[in-house]
């Protein structure tokens, strides 16, 4: 008993150790203070530009007041001034990471530390750890934005902004745990660096494979980081996002733990690999039926009204639509975001299907056919071509028998408009924050 | 203490170890010789468990040694490396200390005794070949585990340096410690290991004292006497 908690206190002990160790050489890499440095900027940027559009919209120098009624903060400031942390997540992050967990086999170090019985996991997991947190401190321009904005007697509403915070947390997980396996497997770390932007690059090249072709690509696309971190900057909380994000992220780890070991041959680190791999694909699978989602947004954009969501849940049959629809027609995006996504939440059993023969629908406008919807509830099937929210509503409570609820009397959002121009927040982001930058890594390097 | 069993490494086509077995006796200084690509490094890696054997085992009282008996029986300090090149040499002396849980009872003595104190507040990565080496020694000698093995331990390092170094090692082994040291230059080995494995081609040639050595050589139809290069010519 004794000599377990002697060797539990040694495990701590040198976990302790390595913390301090992979803190320090984070300090002393350039590539975290240039990451510290431009994140003032890029948040600057973003977060004026979309300040003053916001005051613009509410009337601000002359235009049209009232226009911003129906701003939401979450759509109009946090979503555009949040993104600079997708940028530095996507551009900057991975050289830091990348520095951390391939600076030891560049040095040499490695050969030392793999010495000690501490399992390679835990070796990633202090490093993981260090950046989750080196990330949280670079993103503290974006924490004073909002800070700003509540100073400009903007309105916050802490779910949301929470949300979006949480959204771009677990897009930077993503973006360790993908710099800890490229560093890992490679031999080099500008190999590691090019192989990063190439899964970066190749999400995006899904994303838009997805956008053209639709079908399963459009479904695979949903769970790739750019549409994670867009789900998030709605607003909604969905429970697969979650849960498969975080298997990724425990997968780019353990596959990182698995390759930095020293002394075992590549062909038990490949089948490890790959029995991992399998592992999480399944996983994944399996977390892609988990329904349950949060609207986290004030507006509740990404719901219907409670009494159509209370109707719409009490039917119980599956119900399968089908809309002839190209993917590049921006019916079908409207279509899909305003009623389709809201229904998904609230109806487990729907099942929607895209037909089309070429990816913009331009030569099939002739088609008698295109731009119908069917739907098919309880063996009944009724064909629609309007595209509104109201109007899928109304075609689901016709073939369901039910009668539509009477007009929710829950009070409508109106948004918070604020006319007032970003004062102060250049000095901030452009002033301040890369002065303390520079004086922090000065201070550092003294040290 | 150790039995070096059938050590068997290929890169590829090329053999670096080809069934190397030899002892390494408790509180000895033994010296790994050999050439230049001879795969001295090689082993030691194997040994260290930075690389992955083709072939072969450490073993222990009779049975194999497992990687975390290994890890708690031998320190590997490898050649060429520059660990942790921001960090001062005082910082790297309180980690490996800290991580490895070392003698931290020694640390003034060792780093007096290599004349590393000078350059306890540099970086690494700023320090020259030789001092690197010292300070990587001073980091080796502070580990808790009972077998040290160095790779190239006096390179880069100047005549009284060596000499210095050579009189420390000794005093350690002296005190029980026990030491394998990867050696290419004969006359450093001559002077401060009490055995020898020779290593030549991947293969080993010969183990043992200077005496069974020239012994060995002698049957082999060589007068080298006990002069350790002449031997080695002769069994290599």
């Amino acid at each position: 008993m004794r000599s377990r908690r002697k060797a539990t206190t040694e495990r701590a002990v040198a976990f302790l150790w390595l913390l301090r160790k992979e803190a320090r050489e984070l300090l002393a890499s350039r590539a975290w203070w240039v990451l510290l440095f431009a994140m003032g900027p890029l948040v600057g940027v973003t977060f004026i530009s979309a300040v003053r559009t916001y005051a613009e919209a509410s009337g601000l120098n002359g235009t049209a007041a009232g226009v911003g009624e129906a701003f939401s903060p979450l759509i109009g400031i946090w979503a555009p001034t949040f993104s600079a942390c997708e940028v530095a997540a996507v551009f900057l992050l991975p050289f830091v990471a990348i520095r951390l967990v391939g600076g030891d086999r560049q040095s040499g170090a490695l050969k030392i530390e793999a010495q000690h019985r501490m399992p390679s996991i835990e070796r990633i997991a202090a490093k993981a750890l260090v950046l989750l947190l080196a990330w949280i401190v670079a993103s503290m321009p974006a924490a004073a934005a909002v800070a700003l904005w509540k100073s400009y007697g903007g309105s916050i509403y802490r779910p949301e902004v929470a949300t979006v915070m949480f959204g771009h947390l677990l897009d930077a997980g993503l973006t360790i745990a993908l710099a800890a396996v490229t560093a890992a497997v490679s031999e080099h770390p500008s190999t590691a660096a090019i192989l990063t932007l190439s899964v970066t690059v190749g999400t995006w090249i899904l994303n838009f494979i997805a956008a053209v072709q639709g079908g399963i690509w459009e479904r695979v696309a949903g769970y790739t980081p750019p549409a994670m971190v867009a789900a998030f900057q709605h607003g909604l909380v969905r429970l697969d996002v979650v849960l498969i994000a975080a298997i990724l992220i425990a997968l780019g780890l353990t596959l990182a733990a698995v390759w930095i070991r020293t002394g075992v041959a590549v062909g038990r680190r490949a089948r490890e690999t790959g029995a991992w791999s399998a592992a999480a694909a399944a996983a994944i699978f399996a977390c892609t039926f988990a329904t349950p989602s949060w609207d986290a947004s004030e507006s509740r954009a990404n719901s219907f009204p409670a009494p159509d969501e209370a109707a719409l849940a009490r039917i119980d049959r599956p119900l399968h639509i089908e809309a002839h629809l190209a993917p590049e027609d921006p019916r079908r995006a409207d279509l899909d975001r305003k009623a389709f996504a809201k229904l998904r939440r609230v109806m487990p059993k729907l099942d929607v299907r895209y037909v089309s023969a070429t990816s913009i629908g331009l030569f099939e406008q002739t088609s008698p056919h295109y731009g119908e919807i069917w739907y098919e509830l309880g063996g009944r099937r009724e064909m629609r071509r309007a595209t509104t929210a109201e109007s899928v509503l109304e075609t689901i409570y016709d073939l369901a028998g039910i009668k539509a609820p009477d007009e929710s009397d829950e009070p409508v959002f109106r948004g918070h408009p604020l006319a007032v121009p970003p004062k102060g927040a250049a000095t901030v982001f452009y002033g301040l924050w890369p002065a303390l930058v520079v004086a922090s890594a000065l201070f550092a390097r003294r040290r | 203490m150790l039995h070096v069993h059938g050590f068997t490494k290929r890169y590829g086509r090329i053999a670096a170890l080809s069934d190397v077995s030899f002892s390494v006796r408790e509180g000895e200084v033994l010296g790994l010789i050999g050439p230049n690509g001879s795969g001295k490094t090689t082993l030691f890696e194997c040994m260290g468990g930075v690389l992955p054997l083709d072939g072969g085992a450490l073993v222990r009282g009779g049975r194999p040694v497992g990687g975390r008996e290994r890890a708690s029986m031998l320190f590997y300090l490898p050649d060429q490396i520059v660990p942790w090149p921001a960090q001062t040499v005082r910082w790297a002396i309180d980690f490996t200390l800290g991580l490895f849980g070392g003698r931290a009872a020694l640390r003034e003595q060792v780093v007096r005794q290599l004349d590393v104190e000078p350059l306890l507040d540099v970086a690494i990565g700023s320090l020259s070949k030789g001092q690197r080496k010292r300070a990587l020694l001073a980091i080796g000698l502070l580990m808790p585990h009972p077998l040290l093995l160095a790779d190239e331990p006096f390179d880069g390092l100047d005549l009284r340096q060596s000499r210095d170094v050579a009189r420390t090692l000794r005093s350690y082994a002296s005190a029980g410690r026990t030491m394998f040291l990867s050696i290419h230059q004969i006359r450093d080995a001559a002077r401060v290991c009490d055995r020898f494995v020779l290593l030549s081609g991947g293969r080993a040639r010969g183990e043992g004292t200077i005496r069974e050595l020239a012994a060995l050589a002698a049957a082999r139809g060589s007068d080298a006497g006990e002069d350790l290069e002449e031997v080695f010519l002769a069994l290599t």
